[in-house]
Order: C-alpha cells, then sequence, then structure tokens
C-alpha cells in the first residue's frame, strides 16, 4: 500500500528501508556526526498544515530513531536541511541531488557543509532508501 | 557544449556593478542610492599600513563614513569579524563598504550578517540559512581574481575550532561591486600573476562542472579570453591601467560563473593546500590546474576544446580525447612566462602532507561538482603527487 509523503508512516518505512540498505550500512559506517533532520515546510493547499520535521537519529550506518518534530525541535539537530514538498519530491524521484540542492540554494541547510560533503556517498544511498517506499503524493 | 535537454539551472548575479578609472570616488554616490548614511570601511591591514586606498575611500565618503575597520587578516577569522561587528554596532553603521581582496570582502560579508542578525557568527553558518536581506554591501576590489564581490558564499575560519566555516546564501551576495583599475595599480606582479590564475581556474572551473550552463560558460568563456590577454600585461606593467580594467572584469565575470556554476577538483585541493600549508589561494589553484585537467580529461574533453578555443589555440586538429593534456600543456606555458612557480614542492608543500590533505579535500563543496564523482582519496593523491 502506497505511504503518504509526509506523514509518520512513511518516515516509519524510510527508517526500515534504512536499516536494510546495505549500500547506507557502508557509506555510513563512520559516520557519528549527530542527527540529521529533514523538514519540509508547510503547504496547506495540499494538506500540509504545519512544517513536518523527521529527526533521524543516524550513527555508524543505521537509523537508531526516527520520530516527528517541529520546526523549532528540528533546527537543534546539528543538520537540518529544509526545504519546500517540491523540492523534497524531487529528492524522493531522483530529480534532484540533495548535497546539490543545498548548493543552489533549493534546499537549506543549517549546519556543516564539509561534513555532508565527505558523506555525499551515504546521502545518495539514503536518497536511495526513500525510492523503495511506494509512495503516495499528496499533489497528484 | 554539451547541454542537453535535463538542462536545468538558476543564474543568480544581483550585484550592480561600476566599472571604470576612479569610479571609487564615487562611493558616496553609491551608498545614497542605497538609501544608507553610516558606511563602515572593511580593510585588511596590509592595505592600511602600505598604501592610501582606505583613507582615500575615506575621504571619498566624506560624512557618510563613520569609521574604518583594518584588523582583517588572510585567513579571516570569526574573532575578526566579531571585532568588526561590535565596532559596526557602536558606531551604528547601516553600509559596509568593504576594501581589499577576497579575505577583506568575506570579512565584511560576516559583518553585515552580524550588524543585522544580531547573535553569534556560527548560527549561520550553513546554505540558504537566512531570511532577509543583510546590511548593504559596496565591495571596492583591490585585486583581480576572487570575484568574491559578486559570490554568494563567505569562509571564515574559527580558529579555535580548527575549521572552516561556510556560509553560503544569497542574502549576502554585495549589493554594489565598483571595478575600479586604478585600485589594483599597485599589486606586485607575483600577487598579480597568482590572482589573475585564481580568476582563471573559477572560469574553467565553471566550464567543467557538473553544474555548468550556458550562461555562466559565456561569462566563463570570456574572462578566459580576457586574461590570457591581458593578464601578461597587468604583469609585465601594473600601470598598464587597460589591462588592470580588463583583469577585473575577467575575474568579475569569473566569479559570477562559478557562483552559478561551481567550482570541481582544482579548488577542492587548492583548498586543503591552502588550509594546511597556507599556500597563497592562487597560487595552489595555478599549481594544481594542470594535474586537475588531465586528470577530468576523459569525462569533458569537449568543454576543454571550448576552454582552447577561449585560449586562442587552434582546435581544428585537437581531438576531444586529448583536449584535456593540450589544454594542461598551454598552461603551464602560460604560467611559466608569468613567472609562478609550478610544483607544490616549489611553495612548501611536503611530500609526505599530500595524504592529509587528501583527506580534507574529500569535504570541500568543490568537489562535489566535479565532472568526475570523487570519493577515495587515493584518487584525489595521484592528482596531488603529479603536481608536486
Amino acid at each position: 500500500m502506497a505511504l503518504t509523503f509526509p506523514s509518520v508512516e512513511w518516515m516509519e518505512e524510510y527508517k526500515k528501508q534504512i536499516n536494510s540498505s546495505e549500500g547506507y550500512k557502508k557509506a555510513g559506517a563512520t559516520w557519528t556526526a549527530g542527527v540529521v533532520a529533514l523538514v519540509i515546510s508547510a503547504k496547506p493547499e495540499i494538506g500540509i498544515n504545519e512544517d513536518f520535521g523527521m529527526w533521524l537519529d543516524l550513527h555508524q550506518g543505521v537509523c537508531r530513531e526516527a520520530k516527528k518534530v517541529g520546526l523549532e525541535e528540528a533546527q537543534k539537530a546539528p543538520f537540518c536541511i529544509i526545504g519546500d514538498y517540491t523540492r523534497w519530491k524531487q529528492v524522493i524521484k531522483k530529480e534532484l541531488e540533495p548535497v546539490k540542492g543545498m548548493m543552489q540554494g533549493k534546499l537549506k541547510l543549517k549546519g556543516d557543509l564539509p561534513t555532508i560533503v565527505r558523506y555525499v556517498k551515504a546521502s545518495q544511498e539514503l536518497v536511495e532508501c526513500t525510492t523503495r517506499i511506494e509512495t503516495k503524493f499528496l499533489d497528484e | 557544449m554539451p547541454y542537453d535537454a535535463s538542462l536545468n539551472f538558476v543564474f543568480w548575479s544581483p550585484t550592480k556593478i561600476v566599472f571604470g578609472e576612479k569610479t571609487a570616488l564615487d562611493v558616496a554616490m553609491e551608498m545614497e542610492t542605497l538609501k544608507c548614511k553610516k558606511g563602515l570601511i572593511v580593510t585588511d591591514k596590509d592595505l592600511a599600513k602600505n598604501t592610501d586606498i582606505p583613507e582615500k575611500i575615506r575621504k571619498a565618503l566624506g560624512n557618510l563614513c563613520v569609521g574604518i575597520f583594518s584588523d582583517v587578516e588572510a585567513d579571516s577569522g570569526i574573532h575578526i569579524v566579531n571585532q568588526g561587528g561590535k565596532l559596526g554596532k557602536e558606531l551604528g553603521a547601516d553600509c559596509i563598504v568593504s576594501v581589499g581582496g577576497g579575505s577583506a570582502i568575506d570579512t565584511a560579508k560576516g559583518i553585515a550578517i552580524l550588524l543585522k542578525e544580531g547573535g553569534k557568527l556560527q548560527d549561520y553558518a550553513g546554505f540558504q540559512v537566512l531570511t532577509r536581506p543583510q546590511t548593504p554591501h559596496i565591495v571596492i576590489p583591490t585585486t583581480a581574481g576572487t570575484g568574491s564581490e559578486v559570490t554568494y558564499v563567505a569562509v571564515i575560519k574559527d580558529h579555535l575550532e580548527g575549521r572552516k566555516l561556510i556560509f553560503g546564501d544569497y542574502n549576502i551576495l554585495p549589493n554594489v561591486a565598483i571595478l575600479d583599475p586604478k585600485m589594483t595599480e599597485g599589486l606586485p606582479p607575483g600577487l598579480t600573476a597568482a590572482t589573475g590564475m585564481d580568476a582563471i581556474c573559477h572560469a574553467i572551473e565553471a566550464m567543467h562542472s557538473l553544474q555548468r550552463e550556458p550562461i555562466a560558460d559565456g561569462m566563463a568563456f570570456h574572462a578566459i579570453k580576457l586574461i590570457k590577454e591581458f593578464l601578461p600585461r597587468a604583469v609585465g606593467n601594473g600601470k598598464d591601467m587597460t589591462a588592470r580594467g580588463q583583469m577585473l572584469i575577467a575575474a568579475n565575470m569569473a566569479g559570477a560563473a562559478f557562483s552559478n556554476a561551481q567550482l570541481g577538483i582544482v579548488h577542492a585541493l587548492a583548498h586543503s593546500v591552502g588550509a594546511r600549508f597556507k599556500v597563497h589561494h592562487g597560487l595552489a589553484n595555478s599549481i594544481l590546474l594542470p594535474a586537475c585537467l588531465r586528470f577530468n580529461a576523459d569525462a569533458c574533453g569537449d568543454v576543454y576544446l571550448d576552454v582552447l578555443s577561449a585560449l586562442g589555440v587552434n582546435t581544428e586538429s585537437i581531438g576531444s580525447d586529448e583536449a584535456g593534456d593540450v589544454a594542461a600543456n598551454n598552461l603551464i606555458e602560460f604560467t611559466k612566462k608569468l613567472g609562478l612557480p609550478q610544483r607544490l614542492r616549489d611553495v612548501g608543500v611536503p611530500e609526505e602532507g599530500l595524504k592529509e590533505c587528501s583527506e580534507l579535500a574529500l569535504s570541500d563543496g568543490a568537489i562535489v561538482y566535479n565532472p568526475k564523482f570523487i570519493s577515495d582519496s587515493e584518487e584525489v593523491l595521484k592528482v596531488y603527487r603529479q603536481a608536486w
């Protein structure tokens, strides 16, 4: 069954996909830089009434916890990536590479870019994990 | 040019450009246009100590100048930005006028953030974090190389933590860049050559970047043509105002090109030897460029044919598979004529330091856009060894 993006169910499935990904396990094996929060900005016209933050506690190739948070909480994470729904949809559809998206201003990054760049392969694997989720987009 | 149906880009370069001899003296008019009344000049120690340029700008601003902050050093740090921000606040500054090279301009971008947002500069590290235009900023470059007057990035060192903080935000793009050839007249030949090579690297990297696009390519192509023609003249005779002016334009165009199309391996490697062994950025770029072109040659030979055309080489008999090598050889001859060092070993980089630099380079934002994907430090090390 297709899961709506963004939703708690989608996020839980994402955690499962990350933890079953051999590619991410390898590429993120040395990641100890902390939580990465992904924030989908509110877009009431399609039903996202408030900013939807996904708090991903990533550590050494696994996702230890995934929980829904608000924008304020998300910004407490060492890495917080914020974007419009449309941008995140482009990421999931592999039309926008996230690190490049940050540098082009399509996604906002609060945190240390060099650390993210060092793990560009891991970020690609994280995107790959999203493609394995049967996703229902709110605007389709 | 290798564009296809997937071409997709944003080109953003809103900085007003003012060009001409003695236009720096019109800085007050530019400030008035921005509706500002209290300008803080931000400049570097050397410029303040060894030239009369900051003083000339102060005089040109007259009552619109509330003070000069002249403590900027090479590799500017957070502590310097904080000092400048504190002074700016005390003086009630509503506009920054930066006078200098990349370090002064980047420091001014940081001060512009502090004056508008307050708090700690570290809180704004990242990309596109700011939500509103920052303190108005007029730039008067005194070198022709960094292009920082039209870029949306500032790199400021956190000396306590031993790391570079990167601020990438459209809101820190300077409002006005005044390109006055007289401001670069006193730059010595060696620095003129090194900063000019920084500019040509910006142009070439913008062209081979994965984010290359037609507008940036056009600017980069013309920048290379100008640099090929006018850099030797500016190095040979610093008082050649035509050459100085064309170099300022070239550096500016290359800056706008790379600010949009991004960079690649040359800068990633140059930043690392700069950070680790304090090699002048332009020199590091100049030395590393040929080895990097050879490394990328099989991924973007067609781009390097265009680079060769811009360098004035007849490319009719050159295949795209050999274009990288030919371009590398051409640039080596060019830099030899400019009197620049050719090897990393000539600028104080020890062979045993290359491995550490290779690891560092993998964390540099520029590497993301290199036409060849690089995730293995051994590949980087090979390029360093070629240039060593």
